[in-house]
């Protein structure tokens, strides 16, 4: 614009073209339009941010050269003849005399005001957050201590139907016999607080009960509540309850009543306060088990037993169904979960029949792969395991290898035809605790249970235990006992024991040379149940002549066997006293031994009539009833 | 309870029986009677089809595979084929001796075959009429 003649009206180069100069005509026409200040002042005050200078002019001098009004501007780099210093003309940083920390005070002390607010806000959004959380455990709590209450109440429903059932089975036979007609007045007691007096006027047990109370029990028993999802809820519940109560050691229904307030102390609301959950002891005397399964599994298998007279203090007595069949009265709280692992279908529905039929829980797998992946899922969920050894996918002993890892405790028991000493040494080598000889028969399969789960048994008694019922091992320990009663193979925890494992070879192999070799015979003939049963006694045998020949060996083996006490390793290679076990000594214990072998056998026949013959209180109420306190060990 | 002669171990199969909800009422057994012979005809063709193409180790698996099953009812002289199916299977005599001639083992493997078919047929005919299912 300078350099066009045709703006010198208005603006242009000086004559030396150091300076330019701004005619009258700039300031009165152009400056109103381009510039908002549209004043002159404020156009020279950006001029001279950008270092331009009004060059004066001495008036004295004479008179302006470029007319009145004309300003002239000069910009040491700026000049006619040197675009290229156009670059270095700038606008000159800010002044040097306006103070920094004031400038920046400001922003600063805004950013801080702006941070602190968003901290607020965001202090606010976790509060809310939090609340919200609190809002939803508590939910949470409520919901799961619910339908924990809905399942108690499920679970005393079902046994109150049980009871029913019972009691009309023993109506039935009542009517049936034509006698004790003045028992009938018990029917009004509505399932609750059944006297056992009754039991010892039943009828023994040789009666069939209808078949429509039959199914009826079958279909409770078939309902039992053992999906994953309950284990996960009873797990939650517990570490909710453990973390509220930690000190609360006692695995009995005072846990679920005390440890809610402790675990929400700081809640306004408290969720267990609710009195919607006062469900419970409302259920609690409708005879609802707190030593269920569920429960005990949760506490570690170690734990001490508890005084098993607690039970005397519960108010519920049920009957048990009279002498329907041997297996229901077998045990005295919540049935045994039992995992049968077998491929064969044939097998499996008549195993299952046999174990329903004794009042046991069963699932099936139908080969070792499932199997393990339902221990995994839930280590705690079964109480025994049968195991087929000849399986595809996965065969038996891999899996009891493999279930080994997750829950070292739960008894494996094989099931197998393979009964040859040295097929059996191996089960045991890879964890199996005992083999149930094929064709398994429901004698056969009554005879692993009450050995393995005698903790579980209504009459521990006729397992043929001997030992200390505090002792964690009791289940193991009347291996001694039963194995005189039959059992082809080494007691329980052998497994786990080399020095077992090594007098349990040398059983074997004496047995091996005693004995005809099992499946030399074409074929074992198992047409009665005795001769499968054979090898057990042969072994018991052998170890007695063992016991001869090295007492200090078979002392270990048999000590172990009989589990008597402080731990499997211990106190092995001790012949004598060291044992802390109920046993006196060696010598008493093996004759006490001895004599416990033969016991549980012939015993079993009467098991029908037992529940009918024991008018014991004591025994009679462990059948169904809520305070299976005994069992806690 | 019947007498199968030798077919049936009379103390293994009165406990299935006993099972049922009575004598009239064979819910439980007839049915596992009836899969049995179901299961057992599968296997005798699955038996064929393994001796046709000489598969020693099929033939032991499924020799195994009936054994159990059939023991577990008791049904005795099924059994027994299978054991033999089983052991020639393995390449090995019923007393666990070595049997190293494949042909031999195919041999003894198609005789207990046939026995087995013969006596499941008996046997199946016998439990029809026990359980009135004829």
């Amino acid at each position: 614009m300078l350099e066009d003649p045709s703006y010198n009206s208005v603006v242009r180069w000086s004559p030396d073209g150091d300076s330019f100069v701004v005619l009258e005509k700039f300031t009165k026409t152009i400056l109103p339009k381009h510039f908002k200040h549209s004043n002159f002042a404020s156009f020279v005050r950006q001029l001279n941010k950008y270092d331009f200078h009004k060059v004066r002019h001495n008036e004295e001098s004479g008179e302006a050269p470029y007319g009145r009004d004309a300003w002239e501007f000069k910009h040491p780099e700026f000049r006619a003849d040197r675009k290229d210093q156009l670059d270095n003309i700038r606008r000159k940083a800010p002044a040097p005399r306006k103070p920094p920390p004031t400038e920046d005070a400001f922003p600063a002390s805004q950013q801080i005001v702006v941070l602190s607010e968003s901290l607020n806000a965001t202090n606010v959004q976790i509060q809310t957050l939090q609340e919200q959380y609190l809002e939803l455990d508590r939910t949470n709590r409520l919901l799961v201590a619910e339908v924990l209450s809905l399942q108690k109440m499920l679970r005393a429903q079902s046994q109150a139907s049980n009871e029913l059932i019972s009691h009309l089975n023993n109506m039935e036979d009542r009517r049936r016999n034509s006698r004790h007609s003045a028992q009938s007045s018990h029917s009004s007691h509505s399932g609750t607080n059944y006297h056992q007096g009754t039991l010892g006027l039943l009828p023994d047990g040789t009666d069939e009960p209808a078949p429509e109370l039959r199914r009826a029990r079958d279909i409770l028993n078939g309902v039992s509540p053992d999906s994953q999802a309950d284990r996960e809820l009873e797990r939650l519940s517990m570490a909710y309850h453990q973390n509220g109560s930690p000190a609360e050691s006692a695995g009995s229904s005072v846990m679920y009543t005390h440890a809610g307030p402790q675990a929400t102390l700081n809640v306004v609301h408290d969720p267990f306060s609710d009195p919607r959950h006062l469900v419970y002891p409302v259920g609690q005397t409708q005879g609802i088990d707190p030593f269920h399964a569920d429960h005990i599994h949760n506490i570690p298998y170690s734990r001490p037993l508890s005084n098993p007279n607690v039970m005397t203090e519960t108010p519920s007595q049920i009957t048990p169904p009279p002498g329907k069949d041997q297996g229901g009265s077998l045990w005295r709280g919540k049935k045994p979960q039992i995992l049968l692992v077998e491929d064969d279908k044939t097998c499996a529905r008549i195993g299952s029949k046999f174990l329903t039929n004794m009042d046991c829980s069963v699932e099936t797998a139908r080969d070792g792969l499932e199997a393990v992946e339902k221990i995994n899922t839930d280590a705690d969920r079964f109480d025994l395991i049968f195991m087929d050894i000849i399986m595809p996918n996965l065969d038996g002993v891999s899996a009891t290898a493999m279930i080994r890892m997750v829950s070292p405790q739960i008894p494996i028991i094989a099931m197998t035809s393979n009964i040859r000493q040295e097929d059996i040494q191996t089960y045991f080598q890879f964890g199996m605790n005992d083999v149930l000889a094929k064709p398994f028969t429901r004698d056969g399969m009554v005879r692993i249970l009450k050995k393995h789960l005698t903790r579980m048994l209504k009459d521990p008694q006729s397992a043929g235990v001997l030992n200390d019922p505090n002792d964690p091992t009791s289940a193991a320990a009347t291996a001694g006992g039963q194995q005189t009663a039959g059992g082809p193979g080494p007691p329980t925890g052998g497994y786990a024991n080399a020095t077992m494992a090594a007098a349990m070879q040398a059983a074997v192999n004496q047995a091996a040379q005693a004995q005809v070799k099992y499946e030399q015979t074409p074929i074992p003939s198992p047409s009665t149940t005795a001769s499968w049963h054979s090898p057990g006694t042969t072994m018991q045998q052998v170890q007695q002549q063992q016991q001869h020949a090295s007492p200090q060996l078979d002392q270990g083996g048999y000590m172990n066997a009989v589990g008597s006490g402080q731990g499997v390793g211990g106190m092995v290679l001790t012949p004598g006293g060291s044992q802390r076990g109920p046993g006196p000594g060696p010598g008493q214990q093996y004759a006490g031994y001895m004599q416990a072998g033969p016991g549980p056998v012939p015993r079993l026949p009467e098991m029908g009539g037992m529940g009918g013959a024991d008018d014991r209180p004591e025994k009679r109420q462990r059948l169904y009833g809520p305070s299976q306190g005994g069992y806690v060990g | 309870m019947p007498d199968f002669g030798d077919h049936v171990d009379n103390g293994i199969f009165s406990q299935i029986l006993e099972m049922d909800e009575s004598d009239h009422d064979r819910d439980f057994s007839e049915p596992l009677v009836t899969n049995f012979f179901e299961q057992a005809e599968d296997t005798f063709e699955k038996m064929d089809r393994a001796l046709a193409a000489r598969d020693l180790n099929e033939l032991s698996t499924l020799g195994h595979f009936l054994k159990g099953s059939s023991a577990t009812l008791g049904f005795n002289k099924i059994r027994d084929s299978c054991q033999v199916v089983q052991q020639y299977g393995h390449k090995l005599t019923v007393d666990g001796v070595s049997e190293p001639d494949e042909n031999i083992c195919l041999k003894k493997i198609a005789e207990a075959l046939q026995t087995a078919k013969v006596d499941t047929a008996e046997l199946e005919k016998q439990m029809k009429r026990f359980f009135g299912t004829e």
